[in-house]
Parts: C-alpha cells; structure tokens; sequence
C-alpha cells in the first residue's frame, strides 16, 4: 500500500513536471487552449486530477490544490482568497488528541505516534495557513491593490481585505487556551504543540493582523481623498463647462481674509556690490574679469567721419613739373637727332653753358638714357670716356659720355 | 554667513512656497516645535506672518494686518489665481487620465514627461485636449507640435513652483506642494460658492456624459 501511494505520487508530480508548459498556460490564461496540446496530454492529466472540466461544455481548469500550490509557491499576489476556517481545523486538533491520549492510555504506542504526527501535521499546517493568510493581506498593502486600476476599484478592494480580516479576527477568537490546556493535561508533546506552537503563532497573527487593519484603514482614507480630488477637478471643469462667466467672489475684499488667498509678495531684492569690502576684493574681481560687455562710449555726429557720396571719375593723368636738369638732358638728345652727329655731354654743356654742376649733369645724362625704353635705347648709342683708376684696379673713372645715333 | 533660520526667511520673504518636495530642510526645520516661532517674530517685524496650508504641507508667507495696499496687492493676486484655476485644472485632468493609474496629481507625484509624451501623442483626444490647453494664456505655447506644447507647458509650472525638476539632464518632474495648494484653493470656493462640485461630478458619472 505504502509503496503504492509512493509510486502514484511520484508518477502524479512527474506528469506535472513533463506538462510544466501547458499547466503554466492554464494557470496563466484561466482556461486551457486545447487546440494547442494533445488530446492525449489533456486525457491523461483529467485522469490524474490535474485538470478539469467544471461543466460539460466549460473549458478545461486546473484542480484547485494545484492553482493552490502555485498560488503558495510563487507567492502569487493575484491569490486573494484568505482560509478563515479556524473552527474547523481547531475541532479537528482536538479530535485528534483525544486519540492519541486514548492510545497512549492503552498503551498502543505505535498508533500514538501516528496520530501525534498528524496532530503536528495539522498543527504546523493551521500556523502557515495564519502566517500566509496576514502575508497575502500585507502584500495586497504594500503594492495599494496595483492589480486593479481605478481607484473606485481599488476602494472595493479594501473593503473586501478589511473584511476578510475582521472574519479573522473573530476566527482567532476560537482559540480557547485555557481548553487547549486541559485536554493537552501533562503530556510534554501535545502542551509543545497545541500550546506553545499555537499560542506563538496566534500572537503573532492578531498582532500583524491589527497592523494590517490599521494600515487598511489609512488606505480607504487616502483613496477616498483621491477619490474626493478626482471628483472635485472634474466637478470645477463640468461648472465651468454648464457657467462659463462663473468667477468666485474677490474673497479679499472681506473683512477676514482667508488664510489660503493671503500671499504676502515678494520683497526681497537682490543685494548690491559693495565694492568697499576688502574681502570681497577678489570674488569682485573675478566678476569683473568675466564680464563680456563691449563698453564703446556714444561719440557726437562728427560730419567728417560720417559717410559721404562717392563720386567715381576719370583720374587725370598726374604731371610732373619737370626740373630744368631733366628738360636739359631732353634738349641735349634732341639735338642729337636733330643734327645725327655724335656729342660729348661736357661739349655740349659747354656750348650751352649749363649752370649745373658737371658731375651732376653726367649722371642726368647717363639716367636719362636709361630712363628710355630698351627700343628707344637701341637708337642711340652711348659712350663712356675715362681711365682706370691709378690705385683701385676694377674701377672706372668717368670723364665724360658720348651721345650719337646708331 | 547665513544660518537655516536666514535661508527659511529669504525664502519666505520672496514669496516662495516651501514644501517637503521644494526644500526638505527648510520644511522640517519649519516642522520643528519652536523654530516656526522664531521666524515668525522676524516675519513679523515686516508685517507679514507665516502661513500654513494643507494641513501643514506648505509653508508661505502671508501679510500680517491688512491695509489699503495690502488689499490691492491680494487682489491682483486673487484675479491671476482665478484665472488660472481652468488651464490648471485641465491639466492636472490630463495628467490624470493619461497616466493610467487614474491617480490624481499630488505633492511628490513624479511625472516622466517622455512617457506622458508617448501616451498623448498616441490618443488623439489627449493630444487635442493638450494643445487647447497649451494656448491658454497661462502657458502661452505657440507651437503645433506635441512636444513643443508640453515642453512649453512644463516649462510653465515649473516657473510658477507647481513642479519642480530635480535633475536637469532628466525629463522628470515632481510635484510641489503648491498643488496642494491648488486643491484647497478649489475646496475652499466649492465650499464658499456651496457648488458641490463633487456631488455635479458624481451625477454626471451617472449619467454617462462625462469623460
């Protein structure tokens, strides 16, 4: 038999394992898609009581121990149902010390381990079922009810864990110690479990579970009050919509004006430089140093600076008043041409009696022939007369230069 | 050197609103027994006296006795708020609606204008109902695109305390207390008026013809 239930169990756990996905699914989704697994999967986890069908023609659900299971594992926040059936199981403890003292009186002492490990088992199990109970309020808390939207929503919700955990708190009032006591009498095990296990888990319970009534409390208040805001906002806009030149009363021409509407107004200005105080110096400077002002003083209209209207010419060509060395020279190649005879500039200073100085005049002479365009130049022909220098060989003296025509 | 209490004062003194989201130190400093006291004397000597809002959120600086001047000044200030109590309430609907979490704004919603901006630029209606209310005067934004609207707006509200942006190289804003100050503002005409803005509301759900 033993062995059996062994088998079974395992067999049941590891058709839960190889079906994860689509036992996922279900829990998931509520419903099982059918049309996504095979009839087989889905025939054989009906039989192991994994699935069901609640009616005929409803849609495949899973069992409720193992939505259950899930819901406990995974700490699912979307679980909200709270077991409040403290009675019961306490009716149940007791039944079950009963036989184990009836078995240890008749000295059945390996019957009396059975039911002592049951009792522990119902024991152990009526503590968690208190301790998840107050953890899925707590969390439903902490997160203010996130798995519904609306605050309306949300002011239901509260309601329903409010009463959830007042229907606990009148469960835990089930617990009578003193009775507890009695039928435990002298027994070192049953007084462990049903008193000092009990007892530790109901004060703990009704301690977090007035902490979490309380918390609940302040939740309703603030929700309505966000509920309050909301409605006032859109009750404003739904009056100004029906009465568009509502405008409230000035209430500041009352006598007593109202707290809220008096704002006294700003008065503080900023302060100035004092440029006096040694210890600003720096800071000061600093400023200073990293204004970027251009500061160009206004000047008064100055007519000569002020734009005035161009007026574009022909530029006559510009004349040099020639000086009479340079007229000279100009009259001394003319009369070369004129006459085609070659001349000795000092000849021809001397028939002209040029008052310039001779040295003066050779060196017009001389620039004025190599003043000419090289094709003028290549009319006349130009002749230095002199000697080396006695002293200095590579120098020239010149004498004299001789003009002629080619 | 300045102390907190100066800081508190100067910012007091330029009108500013002071919150946990705009200035924590300052907030708590104000929320420390004996320390409003003492800002107070000093606000005091220049007629003016330290106002709280929203049940101690917001922290500003109110005149103390109210001459002919002091009058004239608070109603200018009145007029503005008036008008621009409709752009305000708009927006904080839109907000609202485009987030998703049907949560209304309050002081230290965080908004994240790049997913704000996703979520109007792909709702038609959001998108309108933003640029009309871009071209309000308050937010004065000329521009026709979406992002240069909320760009604009944003920009706004932050000018004028409603938000604040905690860093500059984020496109995060985070609500100041000065919204709350906006709430009470509206409480408190809803209240005066006797407007039951809420129950309108309310029957206007029931009747299906509003948003």
């Amino acid at each position: 038999m033993n062995q059996n239930m062994h088998q079974a169990g395992v067999k049941l756990l590891n058709a839960l394992s190889r079906h994860a996905d689509l036992i996922m699914q279900v829990y998931l989704s509520g419903v099982l898609d059918e049309s996504k697994f095979s009839p087989k999967v889905i025939d054989s986890l009906i039989k192991q009581g994994i699935l069901w069908r609640p009616e005929a023609d409803a849609e495949l659900r899973l069992k409720n121990a193992v939505r259950q299971l899930l819901e406990g594992s995974l700490q699912d926040e979307r679980s909200r149902q709270i077991d409040a059936n403290i009675g019961s199981a306490l009716a149940g403890l007791k039944t079950l010390a009963q036989h184990y003292k009836e078995a240890l009186q008749h000295q059945r002492f390996a019957e009396s381990q059975a039911h002592l490990s049951d009792l522990s088992e119902h024991v152990y199990r009526l503590t968690e079922t208190l301790s998840n109970n107050v953890r899925l309020l707590f969390s439903r808390i902490n997160n203010e009810f996130g798995y519904v939207s609306s605050i309306d929503a949300k002011i239901r919700e509260n309601q329903l864990a409010q009463s959830q955990v007042s229907e606990l708190l009148g469960q835990l009032e089930m617990f009578q110690f003193d009775e507890l006591s009695q039928i435990a009498a002298s027994h070192r095990e049953l007084r462990h479990l049903l008193i000092v296990t009990l007892q530790h888990s109901f004060s703990r319970a009704t301690q977090e579970l007035s902490i979490v009534q309380a918390q609940l409390l302040s939740l309703l208040g603030r929700f309505r009050e966000l509920r309050g805001r909301t409605r006032l906002l859109k009750g404003f806009l739904l009056h100004m919509e029906q009465s568009p030149d509502f405008v409230p009363v000035n209430y500041c021409g009352l006598s007593q004006v109202p707290m809220l509407f008096n704002q006294a107004h700003s008065i503080i200005k900023p302060a100035v430089a004092d440029v006096k105080r040694v210890e600003h110096e720096l800071e000061l400077q600093k400023l200073v140093s990293a204004i970027r002002t251009l500061n160009r003083p206004q000047k008064p209209y100055q007519s000569e600076r002020a734009a005035h209207e161009i007026v574009v010419e022909q530029q006559s060509a510009v004349e040099f008043k020639e000086d009479k060395l340079k007229q000279a020279v100009e009259a001394y190649f003319c009369q070369i041409i004129d006459s085609g005879e070659r001349l000795t500039a000092l000849e021809y200073y001397q028939q002209h009696q040029l008052d310039f100085e001779p040295e003066a005049w050779l060196y017009q002479v001389i620039g004025g022939y190599q003043g000419l365009t090289l094709e003028e130049q290549s009319y006349f022909a130009l002749e230095t007369n002199g000697q080396n220098h006695p002293v200095y060989t590579g120098n020239f003296v010149i004498t004299d230069v001789e003009l002629g025509l080619r | 050197m300045m102390n907190e209490q100066g800081r508190i004062l100067e910012r007091l003194l330029s009108g500013d609103f002071i919150c946990q989201i705009s200035d924590e130190d300052a907030w708590r400093f104000l929320k420390t027994g004996g320390n409003a006291d003492k800002i107070e004397i000093q606000l005091n000597m220049l007629n003016r006296t330290l106002a709280s809002a929203a049940e101690g959120d917001v922290f500003f600086a109110a005149y103390q006795s109210l001459g002919d001047p002091e009058r004239k000044v608070l109603s200018t200030q009145f007029q503005e708020i008036s008008s621009h109590l409709v752009p305000l309430v708009e927006w904080l609907l839109l907000v609202q609606q485009a987030s998703g979490t049907d949560v209304p704004v309050t002081q230290g919603s965080p908004i994240r204008l790049t997913e704000l901006q996703s979520t109007i630029e792909d709702t038609p209606a959001f998108a309108e109902q933003l640029a009309k209310i871009s071209h309000y005067k308050l937010f004065g934004s000329t521009s026709v695109s979406t992002d240069g609207q909320i760009k604009q707006v944003f920009k706004r509200l932050t000018d004028l305390g409603y938000m604040l942006r905690p860093n500059q190289d984020k496109q995060i804003f985070i609500a100041t207390g000065k919204v709350e100050h906006l709430y009470e503002v509206i409480k408190f005409i809803d209240e005066t008026e006797s407007l039951s803005l809420a129950e309108q509301a309310d029957n206007a759900v029931q009747q299906g013809s509003l948003i």
